[in-house]
């Protein structure tokens, strides 16, 4: 019997991307993440919801009068506080298929540069954050009675820049965090810090799409300068030390 | 004892000496010496300008030192470099500490609240809360012979964050001008000669102070390892055989 040797060894895309891909389907075998994950931000939400004095909640700001706060603000904060933080509970399972089925010295093993790997991951990672707003970012413009009209291309955009930084960061944080005592605790008080640049500009972004400006008016004011140089510096770094978090 | 003395060395004594003769002048300097400030500025209460800037001075240096030791450390895997970046952490926290303490108390009666979230205030408070991270996470490591490696990551992120936590920071709250833009501490604060004098003595004694901590900081680290071994080495050695034959003339 004769066995087939591949031509060409796969390319670094093709298997970080069987990596990733590895995980996205146990996650769809298992359900134990993204279920519970949109849940709680869920939970999250409504707890917002609470906080809000009545009659905040439909005011667009056009109509808000001099001296009060408008409400996009504090809605744009609410949103992004519900997904980091909905994030970071996922994001802190990030290596624990390996570690439950004791499975970290194999995924160690597999011919693929470590940075490969963290692109793996943080893939893994950005989809299950990306697959949670899909369903929240919408339930939450309903539940407050946001309108972005026309912004929505430029909502969708400064979603993904935001999250390709907070992926970045989670993914490399997660890997420090599982190896503490207390992974979950340890995650936010990492990586929260150091999001605040990428929660700013997505913040102030979303506010002014809530406030009903579209994108050229926002392009104009140099925010998503921050979040590109953020995910661009974060990326590169987090790719390198990555080595460093899971070896050995 | 073989190897190092386990006292302190004459070196670390002459730096600390060295550094608490330039506080007791900077204290007189700061306190007697410089003259007092306008009453809008805090009057008497400006003097804490002369612990407060030379604390942050100290604490950006010391995380600065956290930044180079864990690149080293990363590159060389030399336990110095961790010993290091640990004790530049908690030397940095202990000093950002002070500026956090000490901002609000002049910060109070000048511009009327303990508070504000101008763009130096917050991102002194994220850069103190990502380093307190950093503790957090040598503290609670599961292996003590990775927490180097971990810490390091951070020690690095943390660092190039910095800038750009500060520039966001600063276009979110010139972009949202809300109830009064303090003046911050620098300006208009009438810094004359002597001023000057009290304030870069003050600077340098600071300085002197935190290396001297550091040292320390650094000599203890040592100290443990050594303990360490030395525990290890008891129990890997004969052990047994000397601890329980009974020197002579005992039990007689």
């Amino acid at each position: 019997m004769s066995v087939a040797i591949p031509r060409r060894e796969p390319s670094f895309l093709s298997k970080t991307w069987s990596l990733a891909r590895k995980d996205i389907r146990i996650e769809l075998r298992s359900r134990d993440t993204l279920p519970p994950m949109l849940a709680f931000s869920l939970v999250v939400v409504l707890l917002m919801a609470f906080s809000l004095p009545s009659g905040t909640i439909a005011v667009l700001p056009r109509s808000v009068p001099v001296g009060t706060v408008p409400s996009n603000d504090v809605l744009a904060g609410f949103l992004w506080v519900t997904v980091l933080f909905a994030g970071l509970v996922a994001f802190a399972r990030t290596f624990e298929n390996e570690r439950e089925a004791a499975a970290m010295d194999p995924l160690l093993l597999v011919p693929l540069d470590r940075s490969g790997l963290f692109l793996a991951k943080a893939l893994a990672n950005l989809v299950y954050i990306l697959t949670v707003q899909v369903f929240i970012v919408p339930t939450f413009l309903l539940l407050f009675q946001v309108k972005v009209g026309e912004g929505w291309p430029a909502l969708i955009l400064v979603i993904f820049l935001a999250d390709l930084g907070f992926v970045a960061v989670g993914t490399l944080f997660a890997a420090l965090a599982a190896q503490t005592t207390s992974r979950e605790l340890m995650l936010p008080i990492l990586a929260l810090p150091m999001l605040v640049p990428v929660f700013i500009a997505a913040v102030e972004l979303c506010s002014d799409l809530f406030a009903g400006q579209g994108f050229g008016q926002i392009a104009e004011r140099g925010w998503f300068g921050i979040l590109v140089g953020f995910d661009a510096i974060f990326a590169i770094v987090a790719a390198i030390t990555f080595e460093f978090a899971i070896d050995p | 004892m073989q190897g190092r003395p386990l006292s302190t060395s004459p070196k670390l004594k002459a730096l600390g000496m060295a550094a608490w003769a330039a506080c007791a002048v900077a204290v007189v300097l700061a306190l007697f010496v410089a003259r007092e400030a306008s009453a809008d500025q805090g009057g008497p209460l400006q003097r804490i300008f002369y612990f407060h800037v030379p604390s942050a001075w100290v604490g950006y240096l010391c995380f600065a030192i956290v930044f180079i030791a864990s690149i080293a450390y990363l590159r060389t895997g030399a336990r110095r470099w961790d010993l290091l970046a640990h004790g530049a952490a908690e030397v940095g926290v202990v000093f950002v500490t002070l500026v956090l303490l000490t901002g609000p108390i002049w910060a109070r009666p000048v511009w009327g609240t303990w508070w504000q979230w101008d763009a130096r205030l917050t991102s002194a408070v994220v850069m103190w809360l990502t380093y307190l991270g950093y503790l957090f996470l040598r503290a609670l490591a599961a292996d003590p012979r990775t927490v180097g490696r971990l810490a390091a990551i951070v020690g690095i992120v943390g660092f190039i964050n910095v800038p750009i936590v500060h520039f966001s920071v600063y276009w979110w709250r010139t972009l949202h001008p809300s109830g009064p833009t303090p003046a911050n501490l620098a300006d208009g604060s009438g810094l004359g000669g002597t001023e000057l004098l009290a304030f870069f003595v003050s600077l340098g004694a600071f300085t002197l102070l935190g290396a001297w901590l550091l040292a320390w900081r650094v000599h203890a680290g040592q100290l443990a390892d050594r303990v360490e071994e030395l525990e290890l080495a008891a129990e890997l050695g004969p052990g047994p055989a000397v601890a329980v034959t009974p020197e002579p003339g005992m039990g007689t």
